[in-house]
């Protein structure tokens, strides 16, 4: 009788964890797209491909570890013992993904950051090139 | 039927599913990217993500595969989603680290070589 609160467990788990992690990569990459056209410069191709790309990536490492925190190993006795290993384990998800939130965003301005610096480099160099223009 | 093949056909239906949606994902975002790499040859661009398409295939299906072998035996339903959520979580997290370091590896070349990815390009 034990096994059935563990599967009851796991089905409440699974999709919690999977819209956790879909609603938070919806908001950080609808906004990324601006990041990625900052850091591109309005090279509209590039800056979505890159764009998906790391949406790709986020989908990929987060529902993995959503999906590898997820057997429980104590034996379950009623509806307590569902509600007490589940608030461990999706607080604990959702700790992290505040961490890859937080990375991500460091990537983001990092690359733009750098970005800006080589233009401004660039746009530096310019007038001794062409002096007449 | 018992549990282990049913966890077979699970975790197969649900693995191939994520590789292959996976895979066109790559292929059609990762084309920008070669093509900028290959100097706009479009001909060998697309040889070449084929090829890449073809072989992502062959190693992540072949990997799938190679867990059913390895499968622990189940006796509960509670250990049937446990043990394909494991499986797939190892798999999945090959492909996020592998797609990483392809990010990384796509940056480096871009770097190092004048290629329209970068900011290099506009000095031309």
């Amino acid at each position: 009788m034990n096994h059935s609160y563990t599967v009851i467990a796991y089905f409440i788990y699974l999709p919690i964890a999977l819209l956790l992690t879909w609603y938070v990569a919806q908001t950080l990459f609808r906004n990324g797209l601006v990041f990625m056209r900052d850091i591109f410069f309005g090279r509209e191709e590039i800056a979505k491909a890159t764009n998906s790309l790391f949406r790709i990536g986020f989908y990929l490492l987060n529902i993995g570890f959503a999906l590898y925190i997820l057997q429980i190993y104590d034996t379950l006795n009623g509806v307590q013992g569902i509600i007490e290993v589940l608030s461990s384990k999706i607080g604990g998800f959702s700790i992290y993904l505040g961490i890859m939130l937080f990375f991500n965003l460091f990537l983001f301005f990092r690359g733009k950051k750098v970005a800006k610096q080589k233009h401004d480099e660039h746009m530096a160099m310019q007038p001794l090139a062409t002096p007449n223009k | 039927m018992n549990y282990n093949i049913s966890a077979y056909i699970v975790y197969l239906i649900l693995t191939g599913f994520i590789i292959v949606f996976v895979g066109k994902l790559f292929y059609r975002n990762g084309r920008v990217f070669i093509l900028g790499l290959m100097k706009d040859d479009a001909a060998r661009t697309d040889h070449l993500n084929n090829i890449l398409l073809v072989a992502y295939y062959l190693f992540n299906i072949g990997y799938a595969f190679v867990k059913l072998s390895f499968w622990q035996s189940i006796e509960n339903l509670a250990k049937l989603v446990s043990s394909i959520a494991n499986n797939m979580s190892v798999l999945i997290f090959i492909l996020a680290s592998t797609h990483y370091l392809n990010m990384v590896l796509i940056w480096y070349l871009s770097r190092s070589k004048k290629s329209p990815l970068t900011i290099k390009s506009f000095q031309s």
